[in-house]
């Protein structure tokens, strides 16, 4: 089942087209990757969902309820985490998160428990301190907290490794993983190490729309391969090569990359084995998520 | 109601811990004790200038000052703690707006009307305290020093001009849910009530407008009745309601 489908949704900034007839399916419990450039969206699209924003056209529905704009019971389904989550400076942590279940209708007790149980996951359960000297790292991590306090259907993250260094980020990551056995994590971001690391599915956002949606194997298989690489023992023969077959590119001095259709590729098979040219290596070169993204946002 | 209970608590802990409340508190004992004192000094002050204004050729004969003396000054110094008080609450909504932390509130489902409740409730409740320091205090020393029996209508003086506050709180909490920013609330909420002292000017309306209320000083001395407010007063609390109401789907509608 999936937990947030969008339907063909439009949003306009003045005379900038935002969104154009998006369309997007989350299925339950996958971490699922938003990608794209900054300025394509994402954050547009998450503060629709969240009914913050005002839409033009088209419809979101989580669990298969309507979202409306203003006033949305379907929040109620969902942890939202932003790119800079600000709190109440003047409380601690504690407080904080009774705030926030007081305000889901939580009953004490529950709130208590999942409160230090959170707190206990992002690594704030010493932290007793008011929030205002919180660093950003810290900030994230109890963004993190206050969106899971209610054990959300779904999760939604806008970049929440964006700003941190590697220890924050893996932090960060390590914590939705975590997370995932309690629910399903929506979350935008460019960094596509991080996308590899930890989605199950992924979309990339480009011109407003779905470029490609998937799993990150189905969305590497939709892309052939980038080619083949070729590492040949002795220079003269991969001159040789080189003069035979104008789909090789040179690299290294003994490093050849082919592209080219599979016809040309036996011929080059049969070129070698002819001439007994000793080969290295020679691998098919996987497409990274890097260069499908580069694609796909061209 | 479990939540805007939560959400009311936050706001009061806001004002505690932020300063705001002490301030208020501050503001309004000073104002309190000033009124008593200004009416027992004017004598001396007088009697300080007597010399210089005689060579000017002005007589100060002696100066009478009583309980009126000291509710008169009460009553001048008002404008400038509501003022203050406008000034230091004007930001209670859009401070949420631009540091985003209203964002996060929402987004856990909580219908938005509990948030405009909750900040009204507690913008009243200030308001309501501040003022009924400043009374007590002006009440304690005039009780002391004179008779308070002097002034007529005096609690209900007191009342009108209360219920003018409420109104200017509910047209911060209007601006607030239409506005982004804390010094258009107070230029809205100041010019509204310009506006209204405006309004006087002509005949057929003067008797509604809120800034009637502000006229204690005939009820005081005995010059007005109190039948003559009773427009104002049924006007102001209407537009009261109508602020409030108007901010709930005003703020419904708000892109966050």
């Amino acid at each position: 089942m999936d937990v947030l489908t969008i339907q063909n949704l439009n949003k306009n900034f003045g005379r900038k087209k935002v969104l154009c007839g998006l369309e997007l399916s989350v299925p339950e419990h996958s971490i699922f990757g938003f990608i794209g450039k900054n300025g394509a969206g994402k954050t547009t699209t998450m503060k629709a969902i969240l009914g913050l924003i005002k839409w033009d056209s088209g419809a979101i529905y989580v669990r298969g309820e309507k979202v409306h704009f203003g006033q949305t019971s379907t929040n109620r389904y969902i942890g939202y985490l932003p790119d800079v989550p600000e709190f109440y400076s003047y409380l601690t942590t504690t407080e904080y998160l009774t705030l926030c279940g007081n305000l889901c209708g939580m009953s004490k007790a529950d709130i208590a428990t999942r409160s230090t149980e959170l707190l206990e996951l992002v690594g704030l359960g010493q932290e007793k301190h008011r929030i205002k000297g919180f660093s950003r790292g810290m900030k994230q991590r109890l963004g993190i907290a206050q969106a899971l306090l209610h054990r959300p259907k779904l999760l939604i993250c806008d970049e929440p490794t964006s700003a941190l260094d590697p220890a924050g980020r893996k932090e960060i990551l390590d914590i939705l993983l975590a997370a995932k056995e309690q629910t399903t994590v929506l979350f935008s971001t460019h960094i596509l190490s991080d996308v590899e690391r930890i989605c199950t599915e992924a979309a990339f956002l480009n011109d407003g729309k779905i470029a490609m949606q998937g799993t990150i194997a189905e969305l590497r298989s939709k892309r052939s391969s980038n080619g083949f690489l070729i590492e040949i023992g002795k220079k003269e023969a991969a001159d040789t090569l080189i003069e035979a077959f104008c789909e090789l590119e040179r690299t290294e001095e003994h490093v050849l990359v082919f592209h080219g259709d599979e016809n040309r590729f036996f011929d080059l098979m049969q070129f070698i084995s002819r001439n007994r040219i000793p080969i290295q290596r020679m691998e098919r070169i996987e497409p990274t998520l890097e260069s499908l993204f580069l694609e796909v946002t061209k | 109601m479990k939540a805007l209970l939560a959400l009311m608590k936050k706001e009061y802990l806001e004002a505690a811990r932020t300063g705001k409340l002490l301030l208020l508190i501050l503001l309004f004992v000073l104002f309190g004790i000033m009124n008593p004192a200004i009416a027992k000094l004017t004598p001396w002050m007088m009697e300080m200038l007597s010399q210089s204004m005689t060579e000017s050729g002005l007589i100060v004969t002696e100066v009478q000052v009583d309980a009126l003396t000291s509710w008169t000054q009460f009553f001048k110094n008002l404008p400038i703690a509501l003022i203050a008080f406008v000034l230091i609450f004007s930001d209670r909504f859009t401070k949420e707006y631009k540091s985003g932390t209203l964002l996060l509130v929402l987004t856990k489902g909580l219908p938005r009307y509990k948030v405009v409740l909750a900040k009204a409730v507690l913008l009243l409740s200030l308001w309501t305290v501040g003022y009924g320091i400043c009374f007590a205090i002006t009440y304690g020393y005039n009780a002391y020093f004179w008779d308070n029996g002097i002034a007529n209508h005096l609690f209900f003086s007191v009342a009108i001009w209360w219920l003018f506050g409420v109104w200017i709180v509910c047209l911060i909490v209007l601006f607030s849910s239409l506005l982004q920013n804390s010094t258009s609330v107070s230029l809205c909420t100041g010019g509204t009530v310009l506006l209204a002292y405006l309004l006087r000017i002509i005949p057929q309306v003067k008797a509604y407008s809120p800034t009637v209320l502000l006229n204690t000083n005939a009820l005081l001395t005995g010059v007005e009745e109190t039948d003559a407010y009773r427009k104002a007063i049924a006007l102001a609390a209407s537009l009261c309601i109508v602020c409030v109401a108007v901010s709930i789907p005003v703020m419904n509608k708000k892109q966050l």
